[in-house]
């Protein structure tokens, strides 16, 4: 949503692929907290709404604009709060339809996050520890959002 | 670049852990509590209108199967109309029961008794959801709210 702030709102839309009739996820995600440089994962502020299936219709009726859309194929595990995803990212051949999709890459994206109150940092060191134990399988390094936009 | 429309975020204790957004004549979002800390972040980017909050207070009669819920209509401090919600909780499909709604109402509603809801316009027979509750009352709201206020004269 572009208003006269420099950077647009970004909210994330998700829903299940394999149930169907479950509610559908919406998130917002706030920039890196200050003091970010220290932990050792990535820290936004986040909320979580769950909503009815007409949520594009809705969004597009506030004035969003969809940006990107894919698919992710995989599994997730957890492991206390900690969730640790495993998948493979699918790009949508035509927008809107989920039938036609074609994988990103042969390789599987392995996403460890933390949903959790605010001001708990100690939570990144669990994560850490965490990473740790995946070495040498799998390599985890806290991502610089603003290298990817 | 387009003219203003409103959204209306409204919240209904028979369903505490949900808030409703609507378009006139749009869709109707249903979700949890969370998204009126959404629209807090929001704020930057929409003007909150004029209109002051509007709600209904009152009881909730339990009669059989049907739920009657009386409210007086308040907007700031001043009352403003009366409410009534009438709901035949068995049915899930308005028009299957629509005739006896009205029967129902007539008995203690007489010349009151509106006619069948718009929001059965078009679809007559889908499943009801709060979500029609709500644009119901929207238009309820909406309809008081261009209501002229009738001042009161002062007599000496």
């Amino acid at each position: 949503l572009k208003g006269q702030q420099a950077s647009p709102f970004v909210l994330r839309a998700r829903r299940s692929m394999d149930k169907s009739g479950m509610p559908w996820h919406l998130r917002y995600l706030g920039q890196p907290e200050i003091g970010d440089k220290n932990r050792h994962a990535l820290v936004r502020n986040c909320v979580d709404i769950a909503t009815s299936d007409n949520l594009t219709d809705f969004l597009v009726e506030m004035g969003f604009r969809m940006d990107h859309e894919f698919v992710a194929k995989g599994h997730v595990f957890r492991k206390g709060i900690m969730k640790i995803m495993v998948y493979k990212i699918f790009r949508i051949l035509m927008p809107g339809n989920t039938e036609s999709i074609e994988p990103l890459s042969l390789s599987y994206l392995v996403e460890l996050n933390v949903v959790a109150p605010a001001g708990q940092d100690v939570v990144s060191d669990d994560m850490r520890n965490f990473a740790e134990q995946l070495k040498p399988l799998v390599h985890l390094e806290k991502i610089d959002p603003k290298r990817l936009m | 670049g387009q003219t203003g429309k409103l959204m209306y975020v409204m919240h209904n204790s028979e369903y505490p852990l949900s808030c409703f957004a609507l378009f006139e004549n749009g869709p109707c979002l249903i979700a949890d509590a969370n998204f009126d800390i959404l629209m807090v972040k929001l704020k930057g980017f929409f003007q909150n209108a004029k209109a002051n909050k509007i709600e209904s207070r009152g009881t909730r009669y339990q009669y059989c199967d049907f739920l009657v819920k009386v409210g007086t209509v308040t907007m700031g401090p001043s009352a403003r109309g009366i409410s009534v919600e009438v709901e035949y909780c068995p049915c899930v499909i308005a028009n299957d029961c629509w005739n006896l709604l009205m029967e129902f109402m007539q008995s203690f509603m007489g010349n009151h008794t509106p006619g069948i809801p718009s929001v059965f316009g078009t679809k007559h027979d889908s499943i009801y959801s709060p979500a029609d509750t709500m644009v119901q009352y929207m238009e309820l709201f909406n309809k008081i709210r261009k209501q002229q206020q009738v001042p009161v004269a002062g007599i000496r």
